[in-house]
């Protein structure tokens, strides 16, 4: 896809298979860890960039030119030490993007205060998942299939380019069944950065710049993608 | 005879028609869980009522003759049929008279009914000796009008409710648990009851002219122990009085010490009853759920619900995340879901169980799932794993669904980090916002659907956006605008709340 630099802190139980998944889809990770025993792990397991740090020090992270990286991850074994580090790093940088994983109720509230631009909840979307296993379990497995498998059915996203044949039709008109492909949603530049779901009922124009989210076999997707790109005839 | 019987035990114990019709009825006279045993109790209970209130009337009024023939013939009726088939219910006669043939067979030697038959019948004749059964027999007899006396045996009809009314068992058990107490309280009160009314008889008997016999002083001693004190007999001399005294007194030490074992008694067992009690209300659904370990993850799935469940039971062997629950408000009991008795004690039979497994451990886990799985596969048992390791051994223990919290926190972080945009409206569905659920519709509760081709139900105009078909385990993503609906298929679909409602009331009816 692009190449996006994240900022890896932590590479513990859930820091290890991040960087791994993250690794594997081509982005470039940073890895610090303030323990020995990761760091090493991390550095045996081809991370060689790896730092070892006491997070606790600002001028150790003011050193890593947190800005200059696209998102910085939190996740941290430690829950404390993953509050401070959010902390610190929203006190010393106003504007990056901060992602933090909590693994309790009370950890989740703090690192929002923190500032952590978004907080996943290890015990959130699991509870989630039983309530979805108990009332819909054929949505949920074929749900999961999608989000997890590389190919088959999968999500994605389209910039609409200019003078695509797309623009300027509304949502309700376009057939989208001849590229088997389906339209979930949209972000409608106008709008603001809002994903309006295609269920919501309003009826969009698409312009240049839009970005819309379709549903497909992936080949057909990609498909989709080059004839989007083609000119209004 | 022999033969006669033989073969007749033959052809019961081989006819599938008769043993279902047995277990049938075992089940629901003696199976407090089963669904239809309610019917059976209330009937029973109307009958009861019914014929102690003729009794009670009759004392007093004429009664229709009607209201006489329902109560001699058609209740008693009633009652001996259910004698008879509680008696028929307890033991299989006919499988023991098979079982000593074959042993006979294989032995060699000479086939005797006489012996499984007095094996068999002693099986009955115990039964009918158990106080239920008395009871129920003396509960049939008023039928018979001659002796005018029976009629009181109206009476243990009544009796015949504490088969139905399950606190009384329970208050009967709760002293068997103080026999010893009891017996010893009731010794010395027989003893001191006899001393003192002896020594009474003897000191007063030609003096107090109430006094006339042993039985007399007797019943003064037990009337004063009591503390009752009805005055019809009384002490006139001085050495009487003292004897008075001293039953008084000890007569208060008694009644504040059999008070005091009593309470006690119940006071230990007050957390189990109450705790029986929320199993059998939770036994009462069609379909519930068990929850074992009330730890972060249990509080998060009820802090997640939007609407308030009411069929679930919390199990924990923790007493002190017991507490923790019952203060949180949820309804939870301290006991050990690894047990095979624990889980015996819910209606495992006719009822819907959906377990979820969520202690800490892993080893808890597997062992609970085992065990529910032990007991029955009808239990469905969803599973907390740590890792992905251990998500094959969980799948080996038969667990429906193996849940990991930690793969499940990271894939939402990758797609967090790797596809943003999307990341937010995965969220939304896979949270099950309303704006934008995927739910699915299972065809064959909605019968209308079945036929129509996906064209026909314009998806579109109900805001729906169609996904497609889970048909036979195979998922069919978009299927084309000509395909029919089949009778087991599952459509997916994805909108919002009141689409996806008015949807379904919109197909529930036979339009």
């Amino acid at each position: 896809m692009f190449s996006k630099k994240i900022l890896l802190f932590g590479y513990g139980k859930h820091g290890k298979f991040i960087a791994k998944g993250l690794h594997e889809d081509g982005l470039s990770v940073k890895v610090i860890e303030s323990s020995l025993d990761f760091y090493t792990a991390a550095k045996e397991d081809g991370f060689e960039d790896a730092l070892h740090i006491d997070v606790t020090e600002d001028e150790e992270l003011r050193a890593l030119n947190p800005d200059k990286y696209e998102q910085i991850v939190c996740v941290m074994d430690d829950a404390h030490l993953n509050v401070f580090l959010t902390l610190s790093l929203r006190s010393l940088y106003t504007e990056c993007y901060i992602l933090a994983l909590s693994d309790s109720i009370h950890t989740t509230k703090k690192l929002q205060m923190a500032g952590a631009n978004k907080v996943i909840d290890l015990y959130e979307v699991s509870a989630n998942k039983i309530h979805n296993i108990l009332n819909r379990p054929v949505a949920t497995k074929i749900l999961e299939k999608f989000v997890t498998e590389k190919d088959g059915i999968s999500f994605q996203e389209m910039l609409i380019p200019e003078d695509s044949f797309l623009i300027g039709r509304m949502t309700d008109e376009i057939d989208f069944s001849p590229f088997g492909v389906l339209l979930l949603g949209m972000i409608d530049k106008e709008l603001g950065h809002a994903f309006i779901f295609i269920t919501a009922g309003i009826n969009h124009k698409i312009d240049t710049g839009d970005t819309i989210v379709c549903i497909g076999d992936k080949e057909k997707l990609k498909a989709f993608e080059k004839e989007i790109k083609k000119r209004r005839v | 005879m022999k033969q006669i019987l033989l073969s007749f035990a033959l052809f019961l114990n081989g006819s599938k028609r008769y043993r279902s019709i047995k277990d049938f009825i075992r089940d629901i006279l003696t199976n407090p869980d089963n669904p239809h045993k309610k019917y059976i109790d209330i009937t029973i209970i109307f009958l009861i009522i019914t014929s102690v209130f003729i009794l009670i009337y009759e004392v007093k009024n004429p009664v229709h003759e009607y209201f006489d023939l329902y109560d001699i013939y058609f209740v008693s009726f009633v009652f001996a049929i259910e004698y008879l088939l509680r008696l028929w219910v307890h033991n299989d006669l006919s499988g023991h008279i098979i079982q000593e043939y074959n042993d006979a067979r294989y032995l060699q030697r000479d086939f005797s009914l006489w012996t499984p038959l007095k094996k068999g019948l002693a099986e009955k004749f115990q039964y009918m000796l158990t106080p239920a059964a008395l009871i129920d027999i003396l509960a049939i007899l008023p039928a018979y009008r001659p002796l005018r006396i029976l009629r009181i045996f109206v009476l243990f009809r009544v009796l015949k409710l504490l088969r139905y009314t399950k606190s009384i068992k329970q208050f009967m058990e709760v002293l068997s648990n103080k026999k010893f107490e009891l017996l010893t309280l009731l010794f010395l009160l027989f003893f001191i009851v006899m001393v003192s009314g002896i020594a009474m008889y003897v000191l007063e008997e030609r003096i107090n002219p109430h006094i006339e016999s042993l039985f007399d002083a007797i019943y003064w001693a037990l009337v004063t122990i009591s503390t009752v004190g009805y005055g019809d007999i009384s002490p006139v001399t001085g050495e009487g009085r003292t004897i008075s005294i001293l039953i008084i007194i000890s007569g208060i030490a008694m009644i504040s010490f059999s008070t005091s074992v009593i309470v006690s008694a119940f006071s230990e067992k007050l957390s189990e009853l109450k705790e029986n009690r929320i199993i059998e209300q939770i036994n009462k659904n069609k379909s519930f759920l068990l929850i074992c370990g009330y730890g972060q993850m249990a509080k998060m799935f009820f802090r997640q619900n939007e609407i308030e469940m009411s069929n679930y039971i919390i199990l924990d062997n923790n007493f002190e995340k017991v507490q923790l629950a019952i203060k949180d408000g949820y309804r939870a009991i301290h006991e050990d879901a690894s047990r095979h008795d624990t889980l015996q004690k819910f209606n495992i039979e006719h009822a819907k169980i959906t377990m979820l497994c969520l202690a800490d451990n892993d080893v808890e886990n597997i062992y609970i799932a085992l065990n529910a799985k032990s007991i029955s596969h009808k239990i469905k048992v969803i599973a907390r794993a740590s890792s992905s390791a251990m998500a094959s051994k969980y799948e080996y223990a038969g667990v429906d669904h193996v849940l990991l919290p930690n793969v499940v926190a990271n894939t939402m972080i990758h797609t967090a980090i790797t596809q943003p945009t999307m990341h937010k409206a995965i969220h939304a569905i896979l949270t099950g916002k309303n704006i934008a659920r995927i739910d699915e519709l299972h065809v064959n509760t909605y019968p209308t659907l079945i036929g129509k081709n996906i064209e026909a139900l314009n998806f579109k105009k109900s805001k729906l956006l169609f996904m497609g078909i889970e048909r036979e385990g195979e998922f069919m993503f978009n299927p084309s605008l000509s395909t029919c609906i089949e009778s087991h298929d599952i459509l997916l679909v994805m909108g919002r709340q009141i689409s996806l409602d008015y949807f379904k009331t919109l197909h529930e009816g036979n339009v």
